[in-house]
């Protein structure tokens, strides 16, 4: 079981309101620990320098978007475990393949439920409690 | 000629997506956004319609780039029934978003126009005041600016969008009009030769 309370996690998000979404079902999972980022470059200079548990980040944003901002990840020895969730606007194959083939651990695509943010959180961080 | 006096041109049979229809009356493709559908267009020749209840449509452009779109959504009551879920509203306007800026926007220069969000089973839920509101403070969040429209209120609405134009134009339904006829009544209008007239916000009655 992991401590949902310990566990610190980034929220990469071009939108304002999708960070407070993913904040809010973050809060009612127990997950207190989260930072956020308006852009993969913002967020790339903190966790280089802070790294997390969990980053669950935006694919589609101006500038570096999800995938290359993976990519930076996982180029990195210090983030090359840290777990990466990847939100999707769609259910694209294509992209979800070259996701995981980049580093990725799992994939959210929007619009989601608290209930399935938990469930891909658990698969990758192990049952929250 | 159509039998209802429509002069159209089923776009399917030119190789085009279904329910985009060359109007005769003014040259221009109609596009009809219907509940749950985004589109973006960076064709001036392009117009973006819809009929509104409840449903909120977000008309959004980047008049620098010249390109603009439509979203169509409805936010539904929370499994607790006690406040709107916000997760459709918030993907329908990234979807839209996100279309524009592939397009060529920059979202420093969006600027959006509501409409909808009219309660229009008065007495019975405020659904659609809850849409418009929820609307209202996402640009707000976005920081995208607010240029006009016309939400709230208890009446069905059609709207027609240039989106490279960002000229707007709805009509008020009544509240018992079925939509079908109102196609009607919009052409005994256009044939009546009735003129359009600018009302506030840049919106445009028809």
């Amino acid at each position: 079981m992991v401590a949902a309370a310990k566990l610190q996690t980034v929220v990469v998000d071009d939108q304002l309101t999708m960070r407070a979404l993913v904040r809010t079902g973050l809060q009612q999972i127990g997950i207190t620990q989260s930072r956020e980022f308006p852009s993969a470059d913002e967020a790339l200079q903190n966790v280089l320098v802070q790294p997390p548990h969990l980053i669950i980040s935006d694919f589609n944003m101006p500038g570096m978007d999800g995938l290359e901002f993976l990519k930076k990840l996982r180029a990195n020895p210090a983030l090359q475990n840290t777990a990466f969730i990847l939100l999707t606007g769609r259910a694209d194959k294509e992209l979800v393949v070259r996701a995981l083939q980049a580093g990725a651990n799992n994939y959210l695509v929007k619009p989601f439920t608290v209930g399935i943010l938990k469930q891909k959180i658990e698969q990758v961080v192990g049952a929250l409690a | 000629m159509t039998s209802t006096g429509l002069h159209l041109i089923r776009s399917n049979a030119l190789n085009h997506a279904p329910r985009r229809f060359l109007n005769a009356y003014d040259g221009n493709w109609h596009v009809q956004i219907t509940q749950g559908e985004s589109h973006v267009t960076d064709n001036p020749k392009e117009v973006l319609t819809t009929i509104l209840g409840s449903c909120i449509a977000a008309c959004v452009r980047d008049p620098v780039a010249g390109v603009g779109g439509m979203n169509h959504f409805l936010l539904p009551e929370s499994d607790s029934g006690d406040s709107t879920d916000l997760r459709y509203g918030v993907n329908a306007m990234e979807i839209l978003i996100n279309g524009l800026l592939k397009l060529g926007a920059d979202r420093r220069r969006l600027e959006a126009k509501l409409f909808g969000g009219a309660n229009v089973l008065s007495g019975l839920s405020d659904v659609g005041h809850r849409n418009a509101a929820f609307a209202e403070q996402f640009l707000k969040d976005e920081g995208i600016r607010y240029v006009g429209g016309d939400i709230r209120g208890d009446h069905p609405r059609r709207i027609q969008f240039w989106p490279v134009t960002g000229r707007a134009r709805q009509l008020a339904m009544p509240t018992t009009q079925d939509p079908a006829m109102l196609v009607q009544s919009e052409l005994s209008l256009a044939r009546a030769g009735r003129g359009e007239r600018k009302v506030d916000h840049d919106v445009e009655l028809f």
